[in-house]
């Protein structure tokens, strides 16, 4: 069974790292959101989502990350994920969410 | 003829439940030694169907009945609820830069599975509907 959603996260010079942990379901997608606002609010513009250890994804927890990927377009800012799962990284291509956030190896590649 | 099994269940409206078939998948397809890595986007395909009849059948009968029939090379997965059903067509196909700057992001679920699918078949009236999908697991 997969495991409760849990999130760890810091900040890496001006780069909010979010990690995930189980499922991202609606609350899961919830609490990465609010998670962001306590740094949007305080002008972080560049997140970086970890979903190494989340393998089961939701559409409802995603339409969450659009939520963000809309702010941070707001502020001129950019969502990345790293440690997409293929079938993941399916899913966000078929929600078109890669036209608006980047997917990549680590976050050095973040400018 | 190829092996295959099935799994037939039952799923009541409750939290997460959709967990609960996505170990069965797994299960059968370690049973017929398919990776988990092929099993992935029967995953989504899974969680979007049950999730969709779940929260948009608008049914007073909350369950939704799950069968899989797996062989080595493809899953069947019929998803049934009972509620009042919908006409396929009527829905739009959502967009991103659609949902900027409206409340509602959610909708996902038909173009997903239309999308990770090989094989998608949707049979709607007013006693509920029943969504057919076909994965290549070879």
């Amino acid at each position: 069974m997969v495991r409760n959603f849990e999130l760890t996260s810091n900040l890496l010079k001006d780069v909010l790292v979010i990690k995930t942990e189980g499922y991202i379901n609606n609350a899961g997608g919830e609490k990465i959101l609010q998670e962001f606002e306590n740094h949007f609010e305080n002008g972080v513009t560049k997140v970086l989502i970890d979903i190494e250890n989340s393998r089961v994804v939701n559409s409802i927890g995603i339409s969450f990350l659009i939520e963000i990927i809309e702010k941070l377009n707001s502020k001129g800012g950019k969502l990345f994920f790293q440690n997409l799962d293929p079938s993941i990284e399916k899913t966000f291509t078929i929600m078109g969410l890669f036209q608006f956030a980047e997917k990549i190896s680590t976050v050095d590649e973040i400018k | 003829m190829d092996q295959h099994i099935k799994l037939e269940i039952k799923l009541p409206k409750v939290t997460d439940i959709e967990l609960v078939a996505l170990d069965g998948l797994v299960l059968m397809g370690r049973h017929l030694g398919i990776t988990d890595d092929k099993i992935g986007e029967a995953r989504i395909l899974v969680t979007e169907g049950i999730i969709n009849a779940l929260e948009h059948s608008g049914s007073e009968i909350p369950y939704v009945n799950v069968d899989f029939t797996m062989t080595k090379e493809k899953l069947v997965i019929l998803i049934t609820d009972f509620g009042k059903g919908f006409e396929p067509d009527e829905i739009k196909e959502p967009k991103i830069i659609d949902k900027f700057g409206t409340e509602n992001k959610r909708g996902w679920g038909l173009k997903l599975m239309k999308s990770m699918s090989d094989g998608f078949k949707i049979e709607s009236s007013k006693n509920g509907t029943k969504i057919t999908l076909t994965k290549i697991l070879s």
